[in-house]
């Protein structure tokens, strides 16, 4: 019933669904950024938490084109420096996390979400932590046999977890995006 | 031209939107992500025991030990008085709460709910019950943020307690260093002791550290020990922020062998 009447207040006033729509969209990347300060039980694998931001590129990219997935990687990959420090910087990353979950063009060859997005954060966890390891190796103050050890741990315990907690972001992200596009179009 | 136009006409407010976002996540990359940690400050203020409530010295034996560590520093005090020994009164640290941890794999940090309203600087030594722990290196308001010594930037200018031989640590994730010998030859065995030396610059002397776990002599360029950090830094709740007065301790002699306080800038 709320969601009927959120719907109906939306519907005729696109400025205000516009507004609404970004309010929802920053908040999420807000919430993403300050869970992934925190470290809950049951959430953590040998210290290691879910990696929240890239979830959220990946549900972000999965219907969008390439550019909007690579700018949000760009942007979320930023703000992901200022929280830890600024080099290697985690904005390539994310962006080749957005331009390649855009290009799979996933909903053109499978419906099914639930397996699907799991098993594609799994993957961007692992090409993401790689590109980490790619620019520390390129950086030279640590040995690379160092570097690429300390990978092969966190590359697996962070893919595990994030695509163990992918849908929760995942679901009601996409949800919303769905009835905004609804409405947009009804309009 | 008016394809152009068209284009902005129909794309105007995603672009400045784009503009926007992109501008202010520069901003916030620019300033540390000072206005996020505000932010998680508040959220997390509500789930946070209340400081006072906590009692870290409940332990009876633990006091019974710190009573008479008072006892041997005032004696020690004294005896560095009868020799004429500069006097260091002891000044308290800072207790603040561990609100949060590293926002990324790579990086061994964590967030402080104490910050320059409280006197934090950048550069204090924060030390938890065991041993060093790490160094401030970004301060808001209301919080700050810790470069563990468990970080592979992280390097600190180290010494054995029993036989004197020096060298540096460089953190290796969770509770393991690697201590990288100056020395070819150095007197050390398994379970040794190892404290922050004087040659530290970022870092007092004398500090405890950790514990020597494995040694490989054999290692090139320098010899290397396993070191176990004695603060069990991944269970942490608590720690201590030292004063900025000890914390700082620039070394005037120049002509020291080797510093391994230099090396200890992390390179952020």
């Amino acid at each position: 019933m709320k969601a009927d009447s959120l719907d109906s207040a939306l519907q005729d006033r696109p400025l205000a669904r516009f507004w609404v729509n970004w309010a929802v969209t920053f908040g999420s990347v807000l919430l993403c950024l300050l869970i992934s300060l925190l470290r809950l039980p049951g959430m953590e694998l040998a210290g290691i938490g879910p990696n929240w931001l890239l979830i959220w590129v990946v549900a972000w990219s999965v219907k969008r084109t390439m550019w909007q997935g690579a700018l949000v990687g760009v942007i979320l990959g930023l703000l992901q420096d200022a929280m830890t420090a600024p080099s290697p910087t985690h904005a390539w990353s994310l962006a080749l996390v957005g331009i390649l979950t855009a290009r799979l063009r996933k909903e053109r060859y499978i419906q099914e979400d639930f397996i699907s997005i799991a098993l594609i954060t799994f993957g961007m966890a692992v090409v993401s932590e790689t590109v980490m390891a790619i620019q520390y190796s390129f950086q030279g103050n640590r040995s690379l046999v160092e570097i690429w050890n300390y990978h092969q741990l966190i590359a697996l315990s962070s893919a595990i977890l994030s695509s163990l907690w992918a849908p929760i972001v995942y679901f009601p992200l996409n949800l919303w995006w769905k009835r905004m596009n609804e409405l947009e179009q009804q309009s | 031209m008016f394809t152009l136009h068209r284009w902005w006409n129909r794309y105007r407010f995603q672009t400045l939107l784009v503009g926007v976002a992109l501008g202010s996540a520069v901003l916030i990359r620019q300033t540390n992500g000072a206005l996020l940690f505000e932010v998680y400050h508040l959220v997390a203020g509500v789930f946070r025991p209340n400081p006072v409530q906590e009692n870290l010295l409940s332990n009876a034996q633990l006091q019974e030990l710190q009573l008479r560590l008072t006892e041997l520093e005032q004696q020690n005090q004294r005896l560095r008085d009868l020799v004429g020994f500069q006097s260091q009164s002891k000044q308290e640290g800072l207790l603040a709460s561990i609100i949060g941890r590293s926002a990324d794999h790579w990086w061994q940090q964590v967030t402080l709910g104490r910050g320059s309203n409280d006197g934090v600087q950048i550069g204090s030594v924060v030390t938890a019950p065991g041993g060093l722990v790490g160094r401030i290196t970004h301060v808001t308001p209301t919080t700050s943020r810790v470069l563990l010594l468990s970080d592979p930037t992280s390097r600190v200018g180290v010494l054995l307690s029993r036989s004197r031989s020096m060298g540096y640590i460089r953190g290796q994730a969770s509770n393991r260093a690697v201590l990288e010998f100056f020395e070819k030859g150095p007197d050390v065995r398994k379970g040794d002791v190892v404290v922050s030396s004087a040659l530290s610059q970022l870092f007092p002397a004398g500090l405890p550290v950790g514990r020597v776990e494995s040694v490989n002599l054999n290692k090139s360029p320098a010899p290397e020990a396993i070191i176990e950090l004695s603060a069990p830094i991944s269970s942490l709740e608590w720690v201590v922020i030292q004063p900025p007065r000890l914390s700082v301790q620039p070394e005037e002699n120049s002509d020291q062998p080797q510093d391994a306080g230099q090396k200890a800038e992390p390179q952020l």
